[in-house]
C-alpha cells in the first residue's frame, strides 16, 4: 500500500452519494418508529400506550419520503417505474417498489384502523373541508358498533403483527443491497443486514424520543415519565445488541486476518479514523452507552431523566447517521484495486447535495406537522381513547 | 347507503383489489414486449448493441484508396500498426463512400513525441524482441545527427527502416534485400 | 549528409491528387456503392459473414498477452474513438507496474494509458528492478454479479455469451458498477445510464475484431471463436501454457484470460 495510490481509473468517481447514506436512514427510523408502536399493539408494553399513535404517525411521515432521495440519484428519475414492471428476482434492489408499497399499504390501512373511533368523532365535529377529509379517512362508514370495534381490533393486531416482518423486510433488505456486494470488502459481510436493521431501531425508537420530548416541552405538556423510561430501556436494548454487531464485524475481521482485512483496516485506519473510530464508536456510540448505562440501571431524577434521554436520543441519531455515511461512502473510498483510496468531495448545491439533504430531513417534519392537524398525536387530546 | 359494521373493510378490500388489477394491467401494457424471451432482459437490445455504428474500419479500408502509402506500409515494421492510430477514425473520413474531411497528419515535434510513445527505452517494460526502442538524445548522438532533429529526418514513418536499409545497400554495408 | 525527404515527388503527387480528386471520388462511387458497405472489407475473424448469426453457438475469447503489451495506449485510443467515452471514463485501460528491488509494488494508469507512457515514473525515490503492463477490459464474466444485481432487467448476458447493457432501460442506479470486481463499469456522464466495453460486439457481428485488437501493434490482445479450431486463442486455450484471470475468487468465471499475468496483479 503505502506510497502508491493506484485507484482503478473508474473507481475515482463515488457513484453512491449522500442521498444513498440518507436512504437507509429514512426507512431505518419507519423502521424504528413502527417497533415502537407493535410493541405497545402486539406486545403489549403497557408503558408506551402514550406514544403508540405517535409513533405509527411519525413512520408514516418519514414513508412518505423515502422515495425522493432515491429519484434524486438515479441517473433516470423519468425510468423509475422500470422497478415495478421488470423487477429482477436476483437484485436485492428491486424489491424496493413492491416492498415499499405493501408496506405503505400495511402502514396507512393499521393508521386508518387504529384512528377510526376518533375519526369519526372528528368527522362529526367539523366542516367543510376537513369533514371530507375525515369521511374519506373513515371510508364513508359511522358504524362504531362493538361488533365493528372487534373487527376493526382483530384488523388492527394481523396489521401490527404482519408490520414487523415487513417493516424488517423493508429495512433488512437494504442491508442486503449492501451485503450481497462481494465485490466491496467493506460490503460484504453477512452481518450487514443485521445490523442495518439494528441501528434502523435504534434510530426510530431514539427519533421517537427525541421528537417526543421536544414536542411536550414546546407544547408545555407533560411527558409520561413511565412511558420515556421504558422507550429509553428498549434504547439502550436495540442500541447494546447494534453496537455489539457492528463491533463484532470489525474485530472478527481484524481477528481472522485475511486479505480483505488488510484493506479494510487501511480503510478504517487511514481516510475513516476520524469518522469512524473517533466519531461514530467513540464519541456517538461509547459516550451513549455510558449514559444510558447510567440512566437506565441508577435512579436518575425525572429533571435530569427529561434532558439527558432526548440528549441521547440525539447522540444516537447521529450515530447511525454517521454509521450510514461510513457504510456507503466510506465503503466506496477503498478502491478495488486494494492499492488505493479516492476522495469524496460534498457538494452544497447538487441534486444530492448537502442543501437537498437538508431539505430531505425536514420535508418529513413538516408533514408531520400537517398529520398532527388531522390525526390527534396524544390520547389525552380525544374524548375516547381506543385502539 | 346503510353503513354495517365491515362496510369499510369491505370498501377498502375493494380498493386494494382495484389498485392491484389498475396495477397489473399497466405492468402487462407498458413492458416492453421483448421482455423476456431470451432472460430477463429486453432481447431487442442485443440487436440494437450489433447496430452500431462502426467507426475505426480495418488498414485495409484505407488501403483501397492509399495504395502508394499502403504498399510501403506492408513491408515495413510498422505493418501492423493501424493506421487509424495516427490518422484518426475512418467514420470522420469517409461517410456514404465519400471523403468528407481530411485526416490529421502528424507534424514536427508531434512526430517526436508519437514515436516516443513507444519507443522510448526509457519505460524499461519494452521487451527487445517485441520493439527496438532508442534513448533520447544519445540516439541522434551515436548516429552523428544533429540532436534537434525529428524521427522522420532519418526513418520512413510507414516503414522505419525503408530508407536506412537503402542507404545502407548505396553505402555498400547492407546487401540489397 | 543532408536530411532525407519523408515523401519522394511529394509536390507533384500532391498536385495530381488534387486536380484528380473529382474523378478519383467519382470512380471510387463505381467501386464502393454509397452507403459504402462495410462488408466489402476483408474480414478478420473468419466464418461470421455471410451465414445466420446462431446466438447459442457462439463462442468467443479474448486473451491478453502481458508479456508483449509495451504500453503505447493504441488501444485506450482507438476505444474512446469507437465510442467516442468521455474524459475522465474508461471501457479500458492499461495499468503500469514498476517492481523496485525490495519488492516494493508502484502502480500508475495516467488518464488510462490515453497518452501512453512517455516518461518514466520519477517519484519514488529508489531505482526500479523491473517494469510491465497489463491491459484492463471487461472480463466478459459467465456468471456475472453486475447481471445479477440489475433491478431491471438493463444488463444481461446475451445467449452469445456477451454482456451488454441495454441504455433504454438503465435508470442509472450505479448497482452494477458497485458490483463488478473488475471495475470495468461506470456511469456515462451525458446519457445518465451504465457503460462497459462490449468487446466491440457491433464490430464482431460484422466479422470485424474489436477495435482494441485491431490496433494492437505487438499482439497483445488477442481476440477470436473458440468454435474455430485454427484462430490463435483456441490453440493457446487448448495448448499447455498458463492462462490465468482475475480475482479468481470472486467466482465470476471471466471470459478474459491473461497470459503471463504476475503475481502482483490485482
Amino acid at each position: 500500500m503505502g506510497l502508491s495510490n493506484f485507484v482503478f481509473p473508474n473507481d475515482v468517481h463515488v457513484h453512491w452519494s449522500m442521498m444513498i447514506a440518507l436512504y437507509p436512514y429514512i426507512t431505518g427510523i419507519v423502521a424504528g418508529a413502527f417497533i415502537v408502536s407493535s410493541l405497545y399493539h402486539v406486545f403489549k408494553v403497557e408503558a408506551l400506550k402514550p406514544i403508540s399513535r405517535f409513533s405509527l404517525l411519525f413512520a408514516l411521515a418519514f414513508l412518505a419520503f423515502a422515495t425522493l432521495p432515491l429519484l434524486l440519484h438515479l441517473g433516470r428519475p423519468e425510468r423509475n417505474f422500470n422497478i415495478m414492471l421488470t423487477p429482477s428476482a436476483s437484485s436485492a434492489m428491486a424489491g424496493f417498489g413492491y416492498i415499499y408499497t405493501l408496506y405503505g399499504v400495511v402502514l396507512v390501512l393499521e393508521i386508518l384502523f387504529i384512528y377510526r373511533p376518533t375519526l369519526v368523532e372528528l368527522k362529526h365535529q367539523t366542516k367543510g373541508l376537513m369533514k371530507l377529509i375525515y369521511t374519506l379517512l373513515t371510508f364513508a362508514s359511522d358504524d362504531l358498533s362493538q361488533r365493528s370495534l372487534d373487527l376493526d381490533h382483530k384488523i388492527i393486531k394481523f396489521l401490527a403483527a404482519i408490520g414487523i416482518p415487513m417493516a424488517c423486510v423493508l429495512h433488512g433488505y437494504v442491508g442486503f443491497i449492501f451485503g450481497g456486494v462481494k465485490a466491496n470488502p467493506t460490503w460484504s459481510t453477512p452481518l450487514m443486514p443485521v445490523i442495518f436493521l439494528l441501528s434502523a431501531c435504534v434510530s426510530g425508537i431514539a427519533g421517537i424520543i427525541l421528537v417526543y420530548t421536544l414536542i411536550r416541552a414546546f407544547r408545555h405538556q407533560p411527558i409520561d415519565m413511565d412511558c420515556l423510561r421504558t422507550t429509553t430501556n428498549y434504547l439502550a436494548g436495540f442500541f447494546i445488541i447494534d453496537f455489539a454487531f457492528e463491533m463484532l464485524e470489525v474485530f472478527s475481521h481484524s481477528y481472522l486476518r485475511t486479505w480483505y482485512h488488510h484493506s479494510v483496516n487501511a480503510l478504517q485506519m487511514g481516510p475513516l479514523f476520524n469518522s469512524f473510530w473517533v466519531w461514530q464508536v467513540g464519541i456517538l456510540s461509547v459516550l451513549p452507552l455510558l449514559l444510558l448505562g447510567y440512566l437506565c440501571l441508577t435512579r436518575v431524577k425525572d429533571s435530569i431523566y427529561r434532558i439527558l434521554a432526548p440528549l441521547v436520543g440525539l447522540m444516537l441519531l447521529m450515530q447511525v447517521m454517521f454509521m450510514r455515511w461510513n457504510v456507503v461512502i466510506g465503503g466506496q473510498l477503498m478502491s478495488k484495486s486494494h492499492r488505493g483510496f479516492t476522495v469524496f468531495h460534498p457538494e452544497w448545491f447538487d441534486r444530492e447535495g448537502i442543501v437537498a439533504v437538508l431539505i430531505v430531513m425536514s420535508l418529513p417534519l413538516i408533514l408531520l406537522f400537517i398529520l398532527s392537524k388531522i390525526f390527534p398525536f396524544w390520547l389525552e387530546d380525544e374524548k375516547e381513547p381506543a385502539g | 347507503m346503510k353503513s354495517t359494521y365491515y362496510s369499510h373493510v369491505l370498501r377498502i378490500v375493494l380498493g386494494l383489489v382495484v389498485f392491484a388489477a389498475v396495477g397489473g394491467i399497466g405492468k402487462y401494457l407498458l413492458t416492453p414486449k421483448s421482455f423476456g424471451t431470451h432472460g430477463h432482459y429486453r432481447a431487442d437490445a442485443i440487436e440494437e448493441e450489433a447496430s452500431l455504428e462502426i467507426r475505426q474500419w480495418t488498414n485495409a479500408s484505407c488501403m483501397t484508396c492509399h495504395q502508394h502509402e499502403a504498399l510501403i506500409h506492408l513491408k515495413g515494421l510498422h505493418r501492423t500498426i493501424s493506421c487509424e492510430f495516427c490518422h484518426s477514425a475512418y467514420a470522420d473520413h469517409v461517410k456514404d463512400g465519400k471523403n468528407v474531411a481530411a485526416m490529421p497528419v502528424k507534424k514536427d515535434q508531434e512526430i517526436r513525441v508519437l514515436c516516443l510513445r513507444c519507443h522510448n527505452r526509457a519505460i524499461q517494460a519494452r521487451p527487445k524482441q517485441v520493439i527496438k526502442t532508442v534513448v533520447m538524445p544519445e540516439h541522434l548522438e551515436s548516429q552523428k545527427v544533429k540532436i534537434t532533429h525529428i524521427c522522420n529526418q532519418c526513418h520512413n514513418v510507414h516503414a522505419p527502416l525503408k530508407y536506412i536499409n537503402r542507404a545502407k545497400e548505396i553505402v555498400g554495408i547492407q546487401e540489397k534485400t | 549528409m543532408g536530411s532525407i525527404q519523408s515523401e519522394p515527388n511529394k509536390d507533384r503527387r500532391q498536385f495530381i491528387k488534387n486536380v484528380l480528386k473529382g474523378t478519383i471520388t467519382g470512380s471510387l462511387l463505381l467501386v464502393i456503392p454509397a452507403g459504402a458497405d462495410i462488408e466489402k472489407i476483408p474480414e478478420q475473424i473468419p466464418g461470421i459473414r455471410g451465414k445466420d448469426w446462431d446466438m447459442s453457438k457462439q463462442n468467443f475469447a479474448f486473451i491478453v498477452d502481458i508479456t508483449v503489451c509495451i504500453g503505447c495506449g493504441s488501444c485506450v485510443v482507438a476505444d474512446q474513438r469507437e465510442y467516442r467515452v468521455p474524459d475522465g471514463y474508461y471501457r479500458t485501460w492499461v495499468e503500469r507496474y514498476l517492481k523496485t528491488f525490495d519488492d516494493e509494488i508502484f502502480v500508475d494508469s495516467p488518464d488510462g494509458g490515453l497518452e501512453g507512457y512517455q516518461t518514466p515514473r520519477k517519484d519514488l525515490g529508489k531505482p526500479v528492478r523491473d517494469t510491465f503492463f497489463v491491459p484492463k477490459l471487461c472480463n466478459m464474466c459467465k456468471d456475472p454479479s453486475c447481471v445479477q444485481v440489475c433491478p431491471v432487467g438493463a444488463t444481461f448476458r446475451s445467449p452469445d455469451g456477451f454482456v451488454l447493457v441495454d441504455s433504454k432501460r438503465c435508470i442509472g442506479c450505479a448497482y452494477c458498477i458497485q458490483a463488478c470486481p473488475y471495475s470495468v463499469r461506470f456511469l456515462h456522464p451525458e446519457t445518465r445510464t451504465a457503460e462497459k466495453c462490449t468487446w466491440c460486439y457491433h464490430r464482431v457481428r460484422k466479422g470485424l475484431l474489436p477495435a482494441c485488437v485491431n490496433v494492437c501493434p505487438t499482439g497483445a490482445r488477442k481476440f477470436g471463436d473458440l468454435n474455430d479450431k485454427n484462430s490463435e486463442v483456441y490453440k493457446i486455450l487448448s495448448g499447455p501454457g498458463v492462462l490465468t484471470v482475475l480475482k479468481k475468487d470472486m467466482g465470476n468465471y471471466p471470459s478474459l484470460y491473461y497470459k503471463g499475468l504476475r503475481r502482483e496483479v490485482i
